[in-house]
């Protein structure tokens, strides 16, 4: 199962967290974008580490939200 | 009258400044920024100073929003050391002030003028003192990267308890950070319970619980009457007639705005009131950050916040009004914080006469979140362990002050949390 993560703009405060754990998934400029995507249980423990809580995890294929 | 130095002369070298920036540059606008900063390093990240910088030893290279290079590709000048001494308004210029070791520590010497077209304030905050406290030596504050230096090598060299004045997030983060070293610390609050200007008691003792589970002294409802201070040591004197050896004291009562420098401009004292897009009462003079008193679009009313997102919105607000823009859409306030190993968020607000309801229980140690509402309505929520939920939290709050959305559908939301435990007992 592929699974992408997202973000939501209007809450990322560009923190850096996300960037600092994986610079592979994410790039912060204002915002936080994502240039690549890791495995799920990675994608959740980043998600997880947010302190803007501005990170959600989806299932590329179905759209199913998988976090939060 | 002769052209401005600066297009948008920027006071103060912190994040409020950073962002608005970044935010500028993305926008489009080409003018010329110049960035005063007082401190010698370009701009930098401050909450890692009460946490990391003291556990693991992170290095100030580390904490830099962006390395030298980006402000070269930017277009933005930073004068590293210099400071913000005066605003003559007449000649819409600042006088400039920079660090002269010559002058003595802490001696500033006149650095020339500098005209701007526009201004932002964004010269933050500094800690409160307390009378008869002198900070130095054995006596802490913390702030700056310096002060975290100085307060990381104290933690490490010495033995002996620290003894920690204030029972803010600064205080309570540091508590935490020194716990972590295997040193003995004490915390004191006068006010009954921790964070008592945000947290509503109930919820304020939770937070002092897990200190106390954790090793700390916490000494609440309890004034430090003198310290005395000997070779490398302090003993406090505390109101209930107590008496503390401490090896080391951190003063964190909580910070001012660092606005003196504007009073011969009619300005300050205390945090510059703007509107919701940083703009104060003067044409083109806008502040942001802990300097700035912005107003809180859900309370309705001007609510100074010292909070790190704050700072961010508030300078990205500043670049749009700079630019034309409106500001963006308001969000509900946070801030967070990591003590003991646990993930601490708070969004919104709480009032002394809110409801709390509880899912999970704090007693247990496992994640919990605490819903605040006032007449119903959703205020606020504390989430310990779970970030998951802070999204739901922030759309409970913001739908609660919409008026369009309809009463029956607020409580269908409510269901949804359908696992509450009894009110927190309060703790003393």
């Amino acid at each position: 199962m592929a699974c992408i993560p997202v973000i939501d703009e209007a809450s990322c405060l560009a923190h850096g967290d996300c960037e600092a754990l994986a610079p592979d998934v994410f790039r912060i400029e204002d915002v936080a974008t994502v240039i690549g995507t890791a495995p799920l249980e990675q994608l959740v423990s980043i998600a997880e580490a947010c302190p803007a809580s501005a990170i959600s995890v989806i299932d590329e294929a179905t759209g199913e939200q998988l976090y939060p | 009258m002769s052209c401005p130095d600066a297009d948008l002369l920027i006071a103060g070298g912190g994040l409020a400044a950073q962002r608005c920036c970044e935010t500028l540059r993305r926008l489009g606008f080409d003018g010329r920024i110049v960035v005063l900063c007082e401190e010698p390093s370009t701009p930098y990240d401050r909450p890692p100073l009460s946490k990391s910088v003291l556990i693991d030893e992170r290095e100030p290279e580390g904490l830099s929003f962006r390395p030298a290079s980006w402000y070269e590709e930017h277009d933005v000048e930073l004068l590293l050391g210099v400071a913000a001494a005066e605003l003559d308004l007449a000649e819409r210029t600042i006088v400039l002030s920079e660090r002269a070791s010559a002058a003595g520590p802490g001696g500033r010497r006149d650095a020339g003028r500098m005209r701007f077209k526009e201004l932002l304030i964004a010269t933050g905050s500094r800690p409160r003192r307390l009378q008869g406290i002198p900070v130095g030596g054995a006596v802490h504050e913390l702030r700056t990267h310096e002060d975290a230096l100085l307060l990381r090598a104290a933690l490490r060299e010495r033995d002996g308890r620290l003894a920690i004045l204030g029972a803010g997030l600064i205080g309570m983060e540091v508590a935490a950070a020194a716990r972590a070293l295997g040193r003995e610390v004490t915390l004191i609050e006068a006010a009954e319970t921790p964070l008592a200007r945000v947290l509503p008691p109930a919820l304020g003792s939770w937070i002092a619980y897990l200190h106390r589970l954790h090793g700390v002294d916490v000494r609440l409802a309890t004034a430090v009457e003198r310290v005395s201070l000997q070779e490398g040591s302090a003993r406090l004197e505390l109101s209930d007639a107590s008496v503390l050896d401490a090896a080391g004291v951190l003063v964190a009562v909580g910070t001012s705005p660092a606005t003196e420098w504007l009073a011969s401009a009619g300005l300050g004292p205390g945090a510059i009131y703007t509107d919701a897009g940083g703009r104060t009462e003067l044409p083109g003079v806008y502040a942001a950050g802990d300097a700035a008193c912005f107003p809180d679009p859900f309370l309705k009313l001007p609510l100074p916040s010292q909070h790190w997102e704050a700072a961010v919105r508030q300078g990205v607000a500043v670049a749009r009004s700079i630019v034309g823009l409106p500001p963006a859409p308001p969000a509900p306030s946070m801030f967070w914080s990591d003590q003991h190993g646990h993930r601490i968020q708070f969004v919104g607000h709480a009032t002394p006469d809110c409801e709390i309801e509880l899912d999970g229980d704090p007693a247990t140690g496992e994640s919990f979140a605490a819903w605040i509402a006032r007449a119903g309505r959703p205020q606020g929520a504390l989430l310990v362990d779970r970030p998951q939920s802070l999204p739901a939290a922030r759309a409970r709050i913001a739908g609660a002050e919409e008026p369009s959305v309809s009463s029956g559908e607020k409580s269908s939301d409510n269901n949804n949390h359908s696992k509450r435990g009894a009110l927190w007992p309060a703790y003393r």
